[in-house]
């Protein structure tokens, strides 16, 4: 199978960096800057370009891993990195002030990433807020989504195990929705 | 780094320092289009020329090519990014960050203009803003 590029997309402050730095076998590449605006994330840095991380699956499956600025003013970022994406995982922080709208909002934006390979929705930050629950995510996604298969879990995105798993089921998705072509494509 | 004042877009002295520094540029160089000062993580602190819409984009946009102009120098472990040029071929965008601050200064001048003035000015611009932070702080 070819070298994959995998999205890590959602709001300021779900994780994206910290899971890319939790699963790459590589150095990450950050491009973090002071954060001025702690209203919407309490924390010191923010993604403003991109992040970067690599890790293998299987044997030589090189997975290429980036990480998109969550603030909307940098959704010229997102366009770019898009565009190279086979999969998606989407964070989404428990704490956040509407987290299900979130959800809808970068579903929006990501969700035809499902078309293109597969999408996982990865709920973080569920120690810090215990609701929403993780079943209002799954009705939010067949409600936006209907008919597709989008697996949804609780994560920390400081854990690599739990990460692993999220980003495992998402190749797998993946994999499947090739197989899926080429033998349409066979049929045809 | 000066973290004293972690939100210059917010903070009406920071905001005027820097309008009066891009007037005081665009009165020493003619050929510039127009000029944005942002803090680090891309929010417009003053600008000059340009639409509101535009400024806010150029902006976030800048802050990118900060970072990731940052993140080359360290991968290639040459030291601290000084200044980016984007030449283009009826312009030139130069950007440099504010010497001491979480502030960048982004300026796009016309082609008329010779890349070694424009960035001596911007320059300027950019250690005017400083010392007048500082002159203010005092
Ligand atoms: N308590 C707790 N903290 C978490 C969990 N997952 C991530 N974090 C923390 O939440 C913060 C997430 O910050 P980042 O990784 O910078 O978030 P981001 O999505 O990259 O944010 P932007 O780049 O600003 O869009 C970090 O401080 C993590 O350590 C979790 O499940 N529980
Ligand atoms: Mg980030």
């Amino acid at each position: 199978m070819a070298e994959h590029v995998i999205l890590f997309a959602g709001p300021m402050g779900a994780g994206k960096t910290t899971a890319i730095e939790s699963l790459s076998e590589i150095e990450t590449i950050r491009t973090e800057a002071n954060n001025t605006d702690r209203e919407t994330a309490d924390k010191d840095t923010t993604t403003v370009a991109l992040d970067y991380g690599e890790i293998t699956v299987g044997d030589e499956d090189k997975v290429r891993l980036y990480g998109v600025p969550g603030q909307r003013r940098f959704n010229f970022m997102w366009t770019i990195l898009k565009e190279r994406a086979v999969g998606l995982v989407l964070l989404v922080n428990n704490d956040a002030a509407d987290p299900i709208q979130e959800l809808a909002d970068f579903l929006d934006e990501f969700g035809d990433l499902h078309e293109k390979g597969g999408v996982v929705v990865c709920v973080t930050r569920s120690d810090v807020a215990t609701s929403p629950h993780i079943d209002q995510y799954a009705e939010k996604i067949r409600e936006v989504l209907p008919g597709r298969m989008i697996p949804v879990f609780t994560a920390d995105a400081r854990n690599t195990d739990q990460m692993r798993t999220c980003l495992m089921s998402l190749i797998a998705n993946i994999e499947m929705t090739a197989m899926i072509a080429a033998s349409q494509e066979r049929a045809a | 780094m000066n973290n004293a004042a972690p939100s210059a877009h917010k903070d009406p002295h920071i905001i005027a320092c820097a309008g009066e520094v891009l007037e005081g540029l665009n009165e020493f160089c003619r050929s510039l289009r127009y000029a944005t000062f942002l803090t680090d993580d891309g929010f417009e602190v003053a600008s000059f020329g340009g639409d509101d819409k535009q400024n806010r984009r150029v902006a976030s946009m800048a802050s990118s090519m900060q970072a990731l102009g940052d993140a080359v120098a360290k991968d290639l472990r040459i030291g601290a990014a000084e200044y980016i040029i984007i030449a283009a071929e009826t312009g030139y965008v130069i950007q440099m960050r504010v010497p001491d601050q979480l502030m960048v200064l982004a300026a796009h001048f016309d082609a008329a203009e010779t890349v070694g003035k424009a960035l001596s000015v911007v320059r300027l611009a950019a250690s005017n803003m400083c010392a007048m932070i500082r002159r203010e702080a005092a």
